[in-house]
């Protein structure tokens, strides 16, 4: 009996001694996936981490930037406030002016050499700048959700670093615009007169979204960079180019502009900003 | 296991007979063997190499301490020849010292014990105290991903970021060499043709101001580039996983090959597609998916000076006129192609060995 049972248990270590490399080795095609059993069995993967955001409001001056502008640049300053209710979730709004506005070569081309005559007196003021007339953006503001998928830190010349998130961001924005107001109607004026080349004001709805990143100076500070994109339809020259023939792709005879000369643009910006975050401290995970 | 003990023996004298000798040898050989098989393959269980731990060598006698032994001998005893009942981790053989011989009063052994004048005297040790040493510590070793003498190769779609007139959409693809961890050398190259499109807008505006804006296309583009990484990180997403990123400039030379679009008179003139020096600068993010697999985005501005079409009036001018090829370019305008570049880095070879400890 005595023997029979050490031969069971020479075999089963027999059986271990030959299948232990095996299982160790199939451990080894997973780097990632180490078999945790101690005291970081179950815990996160980042611990400790500072919660630059949970519980804090967010205070930002910004510098927008517009981009791939055909008639018209625009620079808004503005600013932007949010609460996160969690680390990785915050609501806000986000507001900016108009304040720089320049013209582009294109419009600064048009102005000069573009002909005055019978063709062109609906689409081009007889004595104005052509600058004039091309649309502006005046403000925008954009109750926004903020959603923060990533935090990390950045080494900049393995002797800065910077903590870091990225975020994705979305919301309704509301964009006041000034552009030509319609003319050609009943009860309008003729859009040969100079008087139909005015700017009127009105506000236009639109989906914005975008992602940016956080860089964390200190508890405090933060800068940001972070890019826009307001899609929604504006006459940016003030042309009358849609309305009529074939799918309406063609100008009014005779010419009328108005919401039919609103093409689509993919409005983007760049915006800048100086993040300040109240409480001055931020708290820390477990 | 008392029970089966001889009546009357002592467990030391029973281990010392040592019964069963050949089977039981052989179960707790393979016990230890079970064993030694873990651990040694326990390494291979962690994510990073571990790099330089040379294994130590065995303790001698006593003073090693530690010592583990199955069936130890009575205390200043050596084990019985031919017994074959005891069975030891650490045990030394027969013939050697529990512990080596004292060096002579004196003698510090080793260069010392060779050559006296060599020997280190306080003084040096002192002076070896104040030395600098270059010691080759970063504040990030062991990188998760290394780039350092291997190769990229990072097939890309690319988009203008500038280009409301005409589009310039294409596929391209890139290879670089890392000199260093930091700084790459390689080529890349684009191909536009047949992808560009003339923009609604263009017309339109044509329409409305009886103004043409001279319009080009692309062919092709080749460069030849330099890439710094000064930014590396890692993020953690969604608080569950880390990936980790690296940020680069690039630049360099190459070529464009462009040619107008004929606007002002398209009936007559037909352009030939001609290189052009162009050179270029960029920003780049680098997300590690693995230790070789990436995805790229990029911005690059390519810098070259374009040969426009000529805006000038056609009234007045003659059938000979109109077909002159000399008469078909205006003027020369430096044009930045800022384009976006998405894609995907592939590192060759596929793995490495850290050369810093972690």
């Amino acid at each position: 009996m005595r023997r029979f049972v050490t031969f069971l248990v020479s075999a089963a270590l027999t059986t271990g001694a030959l299948l232990a490399p095996v299982v160790a080795t199939e451990s080894e095609a997973s780097a990632q996936e180490i078999q945790l059993t101690g005291p970081l069995a179950g815990a996160p993967a980042a611990r400790k981490l500072r919660l630059y955001r949970e519980g804090r409001f967010e205070l930002a001056p910004t510098a927008s930037f517009t981009l791939l502008d055909e008639y018209r640049r625009t620079i808004l300053f503005g600013g932007r406030l949010q609460y996160h209710i969690k680390d990785w979730l915050g609501v806000g709004l986000w507001g900016a002016y108009g304040v720089i506005s320049s013209t582009t070569d294109l419009t600064d081309q048009i102005g000069t050499v573009a002909l005055r005559n019978s063709r062109t007196a609906a689409n081009l003021a007889p004595n104005g700048a052509f600058g004039d007339q091309t649309a502006k953006m005046t403000y925008v503001a954009a109750p926004q959700i903020t959603f923060v998928p990533f935090r990390g830190k950045l080494a900049i010349f393995q002797k800065i670093f910077v903590d870091t998130d990225a975020y994705l961001h979305g919301g309704v924005a509301f964009v006041g615009l000034q552009e030509r107001g319609d003319c050609g109607a009943a009860g309008q004026p003729l859009c040969t007169d100079p008087k139909s080349f005015e700017l009127a004001s009105r506000t236009a709805i639109a989906p914005t979204f975008g992602l940016g990143l956080n860089f964390y100076v200190g508890e405090l500070l933060s800068i940001g960079l972070e890019y826009r994109a307001l899609p929604f339809s504006w006459n940016r020259a003030g042309f009358d180019s849609r309305g009529s023939g074939n799918n309406g792709k063609f100008p009014n005879v005779p010419p009328k502009i108005d919401d039919q000369d609103q093409t689509f643009k993919f409005n983007q910006m760049i915006t800048i900003a100086l993040g300040i975050s109240l409480p001055t401290h931020a708290k820390v995970s477990d | 296991m008392d029970q089966a003990r001889p009546a009357g023996s002592s467990p030391v004298g029973y281990k010392r007979r040592a019964p069963r000798s050949a089977v039981r040898i052989f179960t707790c050989a393979l016990a230890l063997g079970a064993g030694l098989s873990f651990a040694l393959s326990a390494p291979s269980a962690y994510a990073q190499k571990r790099g330089g731990a040379k294994p130590k060598p065995p303790a001698t006698g006593a003073a090693a301490g530690g010592e583990i032994e199955l069936d130890a001998p009575a205390a200043g005893q050596p084990p019985a020849a031919g017994a074959g009942g005891t069975v030891e981790l650490d045990q030394p053989a027969a013939a050697t010292p529990a512990t080596p011989p004292p060096a002579p009063a004196g003698e510090g052994g080793g260069i010392c014990e060779i050559d006296p004048s060599a020997c280190p005297k306080q003084a040096d040790i002192k002076a070896a105290q104040n030395k600098t040493i270059n010691a080759e510590i970063y504040a990030v070793q062991q990188i998760y991903a290394l780039r350092a003498r291997r190769f990229e190769v990072n097939p890309y779609w690319a988009f203008g970021l500038n280009d409301q007139f005409v589009s310039h959409p294409g596929p391209g693809l890139a290879a670089n060499y890392y000199i260093s961890n930091v700084l790459a050398v390689g080529v890349n190259g684009t191909l536009y043709a047949g992808l560009n499109g003339d923009s609604d807008f263009n017309f339109e505006n044509r329409r409305a101001t009886r103004v043409a804006v001279p319009l080009n296309e692309y062919q092709w583009a080749a460069a030849l580039n330099f890439t710094y990484v000064p930014m590396y990180g890692k993020f953690a997403g969604f608080s569950d996983f880390i990936f980790h990123y690296d940020a680069y400039i690039v630049g360099g030379v190459g070529a464009i090959s462009t040619r107008p679009i004929p606007v002002i008179d398209p009936d007559n003139r037909n352009f030939s597609f001609e290189p052009k020096v162009a050179f270029n600068a960029g920003l780049g993010l680098r997300i590690f998916l693995n230790r070789w697999f990436a995805a790229t985005l990029e911005v690059r501005d390519y810098i070259y000076n374009e040969k426009l079409e000529n805006t000038n009036p056609l009234i007045g001018q003659t059938q000979q006129q109109l077909q002159d090829k000399n008469n078909w370019f205006g003027e020369n305008r430096l044009t930045n192609n800022v384009q976006a570049q998405v894609g995907l880095s592939i590192f060759l070879p596929f793995s490495w060995e850290y050369r810093l400890p972690k």
